[in-house]
């Protein structure tokens, strides 16, 4: 311990070399992604903050105009329009992640409960529809829901469309895609959960109390709940972010938030605009990572739930 | 199983292949190392090495021993250039060696966990080092065939690494070390992760091993029994610092301090109250040492002690009841109490009678037995 | 016996959920051999789709553009990818907090405002300076960053899933640097390369938000084109074309499959 006459050129030598080393190996990567989206995502916050321009580029002075234009604040006044859009984003996140939890479910329980050889068949057979583009996809339900189509014929015929209006566009088809979309997201963690699960534990639960359904929620439900948890995650924030599929299957009545931004962008009309509404969709995004991050953290067992 | 049956035929007197072998390493010169003042410290303030001075010398089996933490592995590090020293110098057969990299000593290791390649079938993880070295195929695989022969590898060079088990990869990664015929072998515990079977075995094939090639081989280990066994002289390392250096009987017998007697297995030491010329007094009674040394700890291995029936009175005889007897075969190890210490012995079973837990005995040692030692 | 109704219904319900699944992607495929060009009735078998394809040079050229995307962004990715994955390997006992957010950044960014993050600056950028004009190569950085994470991830655990002591033994066989990088290094992780790439080709190809923001005028991918024709009114070319990307996917599926297997024997 005494002993302090270290020679500093060799200590010294070698932690130099190592901090060369970590320069070489992450600098490229660090660099490329500082440059090509911590600066870009920087930039689009600032545009937030800007005045829209004559051709919606953002200009100076600095204001806060595009938050009260997302509010719903125009030249003429306050209209609704926005408000709606940012409610359907998250009723039809919600919808749809409560749709996928419930069909999802009882596929990854019944892929686990299935012989050993089948599951990975099983698991590829849910995953493979969602390796296909996902325009491609949303456009094969364009193609099912179409007026004239077998089902909106039989829509039509117990009365609960118009005639002749199709099942597409709608907020129903937007909410039918998304659940299309990302049941996979769940199934796979939901999978992953069966599979570990303590089966001695259901065993004994089973023992203790006489109905399945309390022996369910006390000893099965638990222990899925990371896996469920990991799930939610990754199937609500894409989901409140979607572009294509309300685009595609919801028409003018069905756009989420991410068409008004996407729209604000891609017509040219507004970039402030779009750039306010995409700081909303990023606050979104954070609360929930970090509200999952603790309730996953909370559930402890270890079992960090990480994206 | 196969392990156990391989190692027999290796461990069978006269080999006669083995010689050959040993015949043209010994037209090699072994290497002699030099340690002066080496330091190693990691992080702020955990002293890995306070200053080692050692010298290993050429074809030497030279043990480097003590508890974990203590720089064992640190300073086998230091000598293959996995770690740099901080300060101090470091020479193989006369040649400054202190900043060359690991990959330009002609130095190799027998890892602990083996690190054997696993992308690469068992012939080419004993040609890796020749290949690195940049010698021709032909040379490549007539020294790999000629080194499966010494080890006795047999059809094991033909295996995927998956396919080994334990004690095969072991004798794989020391072939694989010895094909390159360092100037110096070292060995990070390469057998802690056997059993004792089989690791006694191989205990003695890697000593057999090491004779024939008069090769200089610094072993790693924490266990005293297996550094006794195999070293030609053992450093006994504490917190950086070397406490002794000696051949194994020295250590053993002449312990030069109460941690160097007690990592050798020693509990029998008591502290020296008074003396006067030979006659020590100890917590046991007075006691007649002859050339124990100027220590203020006595030391009393177990086995110099003879125990007789009843109080028998004379020099160095000391009244003591049994507490607690281990029989062990060949030999019983005996728990006695004299006054308020307590002193181990260990015995051969020889004679009819025994003694049992709670005999009124006599302790008897040799003078020329009792030793002292520092703190 | 409630057991067993329970499995049955299981059994009933997974079918069920698979023809959820798979009812879009074969309705698509069934209407590219329609003989009609109705989007609602099946009329007969045809291949006359599939010949239009052939002839029509705007998909064959956003065809190419999603093979030169797909294939140039992902050797990018791998090779930046597999740096950054050993850095964080070999200096995984430093504090590198700031590098596993910078990771992770791609990967939990909502795709719009990626996309949109990037058309802003890389307009900005092409005011200011005239260099990067959207096109192939603004598509090919976007890809590359969204890529980036995924091969580091993916190189890094293949490395802290080797034994350590494997580095110096390379080092103690007298493997120079270079040589420890091409005979030990690159071998072990190869097949974590392979899979790092086959995934970064994947998300380039079924990417299309970032890309449709990133692309310029000339740049279509075939996502893109597709976009564009269902945007225009549907036709029936969008199915056959969509049929191919469905072969090429369902191929995929099966090779990995093989592969699996094989990895288990």
């Amino acid at each position: 311990m005494a002993y302090t006459g270290v020679t500093p050129s060799a200590r010294s030598r070698g932690m130099v070399r190592e901090a060369r080393h970590l320069l070489v190996t992450v600098a490229p990567g660090a660099t490329w992604i500082v440059i090509f989206l911590v600066l870009p995502s920087a930039y689009l916050m600032g545009v937030a903050f800007m005045t829209n321009g004559p051709y919606g580029l953002p200009e100076m002075p600095l204001s806060l105009e595009s938050f009260r234009r997302l509010a719903g604040f125009g030249f003429l006044g306050w209209s609704p329009g926005n408000l709606y859009t940012l409610l359907r984003s998250l009723w039809q996140t919600l919808v749809s992640t409560g749709l996928v939890v419930i069909v999802a479910y009882p596929i990854a329980y019944y892929i686990s409960t299935c012989r050993a050889k089948w599951r990975p068949i099983m698991l590829l057979l849910v995953v493979v529809p969602s390796w296909t583009n996902q325009v491609i996809r949303t456009f094969g339900w364009m193609n099912l829901l179409a007026p004239g189509t077998p089902l909106s014929n039989l829509a039509e015929g117990l009365g609960f469309i118009a005639p002749n209006m199709g099942l597409y566009p709608s907020n129903f088809a937007v909410t039918l895609g998304l659940v299309y979309n990302f049941l996979p997201f769940m199934v796979l963690p939901l999978y992953a959960a069966f599979e570990k699960l303590d089966t001695a534990q259901v065993e004994a639960a089973q023992d203790l109390f006489a109905s399945p359904v309390r022996a369910f929620w006390h000893a099965v439900f638990p222990q899925t709940l990371p896996g469920l948890l990991a799930g939610i995650v990754l199937v609500a924030i894409p989901a409140f972010g979607m572009y294509v599929i309300p685009e595609l299957l919801g028409g003018g009545k069905g756009m989420m938030l991410g068409n008004l931004v996407a729209n604000q962008f891609a017509g040219g009309a507004n970039w402030p605009l779009g750039a306010a509404g995409a700081i909303l969709m990023l606050i979104a995004t954070f609360i929930g990572l970090f509200a999952m991050r603790r309730i996953g953290k909370r559930l402890g067992g270890g079992e960090e739930v990480v994206i | 199983m196969s392990d156990t049956i391989a190692a027999e035929a290796i461990a069978s007197p006269g080999a006669p292949q083995a010689g050959e072998v040993a015949g043209d390493e010994a037209s090699r010169e072994a290497s002699s190392i030099e340690m002066q003042g080496l330091h190693k410290r990691f992080g702020r303030d955990t002293v890995a090495l306070d200053g080692v001075d050692l010298t290993i010398e050429a074809g030497e089996f030279f043990t480097l021993l003590g508890p974990s933490g203590c720089g064992k592995t640190t300073l086998l590090r230091i000598l293959a250039g996995l770690e740099e020293a901080d300060d101090g110098r470091l020479a193989i057969g006369g040649k400054d060696i202190t900043e060359v990299p690991p990959h330009k000593r002609s130095v190799n290791t027998v890892f602990q966990s083996y690190a054997l390649f696993p992308h690469l079938s068992v012939r080419e993880n004993l040609a890796f080092g020749l290949k690195m070295l940049g010698l021709p195929r032909e040379e490549r695989e007539a020294r790999v065939a000629k080194i499966a022969e010494f080890i006795k590898l047999g059809d094991l060079v033909d295996r995927r690494v998956d396919q080994l088990s334990g004690g095969q990869r072991q004798r794989i990664a020391l072939a694989r070390a010895l094909v390159n015929e360092p100037d110096v072998l070292l060995l990070d515990e390469p057998l802690s992760a056997l059993d004792a079977g089989l690791r006694s075995q191989l205990q003695v094939e890697l000593l057999r091993v090491q004779k024939r090639l008069g090769m200089t081989f610094v072993f790693v280990t924490h266990d005293q029994q297996e550094a006794m066994v195999m070293s030609d002289r053992i450093a006994v390392l504490n917190g950086g610092v070397i406490q002794q250096v000696g051949p194994p009987r020295e250590v053993y017998e002449h312990p030069v301090n109460a941690f160097v007697a007690r990592f050798m297995g020693h509990d029998n030491l008591y502290p020296v109250t008074a003396r006067h010329h030979d006659r020590l007094t100890t917590p046991l009674g007075e006691l007649t040492a002859e050339d124990a040394g100027e220590g203020g700890l006595l030391l009393i291995r177990p086995e110099t002690l003879d125990l007789l029936p009843g109080e028998v009175a004379g020099d160095n005889h000391l009244p003591a009841t049994v507490s607690e007897r281990l029989y062990r075969g060949s030999h019983a190890e005996y728990r006695l109490e004299i006054g308020a210490s307590t002193l181990q012995a260990t015995l051969n079973n020889r004679g009819r009678h025994l003694p049992e837990v709670g005999d009124r005995v006599t302790v008897s040692v040799a003078p020329e037995d009792l030793v002292t030692l520092s703190e | 016996m409630r057991k067993r109704t329970l499995k049955r219904g299981l059994t009933a319900f997974w079918w069920a959920t698979l023809a959820f699944l798979y009812l879009p992607l074969a309705v698509v495929v069934l209407f590219s051999f329609n003989a009609s060009n109705s989007a609602a009735t099946f009329t007969g078998l045809s291949l006359r789709w599939y010949g239009r394809l052939m002839g029509n040079e705007e998909i064959l050229s956003a065809f190419a553009n999603s093979m030169i995307l797909a294939i140039s962004s992902s050797v990018i990715a791998l090779g930046i990818g597999c740096l950054i994955g050993y850095g964080m390997y070999r200096h995984r006992h430093r504090k590198l907090g700031w590098l596993i957010v910078l990771i992770y950044l791609p990967i939990v960014l909502p795709d719009i405002v990626f996309g949109i993050s990037e058309m802003a600056f890389f307009v900005q950028v092409h005011r200011l300076t005239g260099l990067l004009q959207p096109g192939l190569v603004t598509m090919i950085i976007a890809h590359v960053t969204f890529q980036i994470p995924f091969v580091a991830l993916i190189v890094y655990s293949r490395f802290v899933g080797l034994d350590p002591t494997l580095f110096e033994a390379a080092k103690d066989l007298y493997a120079s640097p270079v040589k420890r990088v091409v005979h030990f290094m690159l071998p072990t992780i190869k097949p974590a390369l392979i899979s790092a790439f086959f995934l970064s080709f994947t998300l380039s190809v079924d990417d299309f938000v970032i890309s449709f923001f990133t692309a310029g005028p000339e740049s279509a991918t075939l996502p893109i084109y597709i976009w564009g024709a269902i945007k225009k009114g549907v036709s029936p070319e969008i199915n056959a074309i969509a049929t191919l990307m469905i072969a090429a996917v369902a191929i995929a599926a099966i090779i990995s499959l093989i592969f699996s297997r094989r990895r288990q024997a």
